[in-house]
């Protein structure tokens, strides 16, 4: 079965990680820009990571057959920053046209902060204006409130629900969007947040229309095998293969193919790997011999 | 401004029913300077990525393969000239591009006036592997021999490319007339690249034996006639190749022809030792 891992920060995990997905299924990834960790002091720290989203790290994913997509966006986080927030809208445009480039995100809300509701909505505007659909990171604290007052903010900018991804999802929260017509994502983790049975709980009881399902792995405790971890036990659960298929693959294909720049057929075949490259003029290859990979 | 038009014209001939799209982006570049790097990577979704055909053409003296050239290559040469993109901007547009921008503008360059943007972006792809944008600088079209001729790029800078190329395993005769610019030091350059890959057990740039034979250093001679007993069929009929031209400047060779004529199984090979053993 195919794979769309539609939010994986690849930026922070090695090629084990993409070897393993590939031989997992995993065809395609999104990865959202978001926090690095630590805050970053000023713009051009910005300006060479979404650059490593648009280059390296889609020349890495290609090295294993995975084609490479992302958002791009100032988080939350990072919004209460006055050193960077304003520097980094103003940069974000020529971004948002990369071809690679799917949607905005992950905006949203982390500490629910004025800063983080202007900053978010100002980047919904900015969506519109690129035609973008847009990932919104949900706070993981205090989270019912946060997903209502993201929804809030939603309205108020008047953008079209069904171009709006409400991720890090859970049972509560699926109780207030499931009627809204925007999607749902939920993030599955080893220990926190969201396990593969709580989902397959989820699904049998709210079944998967506008759903996708991720790993969110990042540098911390978590695991980019989490998708292909819930598709096993979905399957052991009996749901049938189709509709596992349909929310790991089509659902997130349809969600971000809203951009335009994604579909399908542009998947159908793995990502060319050509293993005599390097990027940049950087040797990470040297010593690999392409046909023994 | 003259050679200018006299490009622009022709391309936006080729643009067909892009051509519309590609004058409203040149309009609204013109009107606002900043939109460059906005309008830039969105030419491969907003038009096509299918080539242009047609062969090869001359547009001034630039020669220009449109087989190898896609539509989104031709927009972006365009647009470029047509707004006398600086070359401050065109670097910028490189420089955060992605990986199918930095294609598009290497390919505009051989449309573009040779300036200091092409001497930038040369050193560039000095530094990149991505066989893609080496592609994009240095094949289908004779960019690098104009800019070698015209001084935008030095004699040096142009075997440290022709080194890359060789190293990536490219063709020689994609980059139309490259091989002018063979010289004692380049040929040292690639038989020394050649010398190390054969240590490490692995294949030699075949074109190595055609450049070694138009401007042989110490050794080749040696390297070119061991060549005619290589395994790889390729590799005989470049060390042949180059045989031929070296006969040209007086090399007796003629008796190691004559020997291997009778054990050369491939014909096309034959036919060019029968001439060396003349």
């Amino acid at each position: 079965m195919l794979i769309f891992e539609p939010h994986i920060h690849m930026f922070s995990r090695i090629t084990d990680d993409y070897e393993r997905l590939s031989l997992s299924g995993v065809r395609a990834v999104l990865e959202p820009a978001f926090w690095l960790g630590q805050n970053r002091t000023c713009v051009g720290s910005f300006i060479d990571y979404f650059e490593t989203l648009i280059g390296w790290e889609r020349h890495r994913a290609q090295q294993f057959g995975i084609h490479h997509f992302c958002t791009m966006g100032l988080n939350p986080r990072e919004a209460n920053d006055d050193r960077v927030n304003q520097d980094v809208l103003d940069v974000l445009p020529r971004y948002c046209e990369k071809d690679s480039c799917v949607a905005i995100g992950e905006i949203g809300l982390d500490d629910q902060t004025e800063t983080e509701a202007k900053f978010m909505a100002e980047q919904l505007e900015l969506a519109r204006k690129h035609d973008l659909p847009v990932l919104i990171h949900t706070p993981h604290r205090d989270k019912k409130k946060g997903f209502e007052r993201c929804i809030a903010i939603i309205r108020e900018q008047n953008f079209p629900m069904e171009k709006i991804l409400l991720d890090h999802g859970n049972e509560e929260t699926i109780k207030i969007t499931r009627d809204l017509g925007c999607w749902s994502g939920f993030s599955i983790y080893p220990h926190t947040k969201m396990d593969p049975a709580r989902m397959v709980s989820i699904v049998l009881e709210f079944g998967i229309e506008r759903f996708v399902i991720n790993s969110a792995a990042d540098w911390g405790v978590s695991d980019p095998m989490m998708v292909p971890r819930t598709v096993a036990k979905l399957e052991q659960a009996g749901v049938p293969r189709e509709k596992v298929e349909q929310l790991v693959w089509k659902n997130p294909i349809a969600f971000f193919g809203q951009s335009g720049r994604l579909n399908e057929e542009m998947l159908a075949n793995p990502a060319s790997a050509n293993l005599r490259e390097t990027f940049d003029g950087n040797s990470v290859l040297r010593g690999q011999d392409p046909d023994k990979m | 401004m003259f050679r200018r038009a006299m490009l622009t014209s022709p391309l936006r001939d080729l643009l067909g029913e892009h051509g519309p799209l590609a004058e409203r982006l040149v309009e609204e570049v013109r009107a606002d300077r900043g939109r460059l790097p906005v309008v830039f990577p969105g030419l491969p979704r907003r038009t096509a990525r299918a080539p242009v055909g047609g062969g090869r053409k001359e547009f001034g003296d630039a020669l220009v393969d449109l087989d190898a050239f896609r539509v989104c290559d031709l927009v972006a040469a365009y647009l470029t000239t047509s707004i006398n993109a600086t070359a401050d901007e065109l670097i910028d547009v490189f420089l955060h591009g992605d990986i199918e921008e930095r294609a598009m503008l290497l390919r505009s360059l051989t449309f573009l006036p040779l300036g200091d943007a092409t001497q930038r972006l040369m050193i560039e792809v000095l530094r990149t592997n991505i066989v893609l944008h080496l592609e994009a600088a240095l094949c289908d079209h004779n960019l690098l021999t104009r800019a070698i001729r015209a001084g935008a790029v030095d004699n040096d800078t142009g075997n440290r490319l022709l080194l890359k190329f060789a190293f990536v395993d490219l063709p020689l005769r994609r980059a139309y007339g490259a091989e002018e610019q063979a010289s004692e030091e380049l040929s040292r350059m690639l038989q020394d690249l050649a010398t190390e890959r054969e240590a490490a057990g692995r294949s030699v740039w075949r074109d190595t034996w055609r450049m070694l034979g138009r401007a042989p250093c110490q050794g080749s001679l040696a390297r070119l006639i061991g060549g005619l007993e290589h395994g790889d069929d390729g590799v005989r009929h470049a060390a042949a190749d180059g045989l031929l031209l070296l006969t040209e400047r007086g090399a007796g060779i003629a008796h190691f022809a004559k020997e291997r004529i009778p054990r050369e199984p491939r014909p096309e090979i034959r036919e060019l030792l029968e001439r060396l053993s003349r």
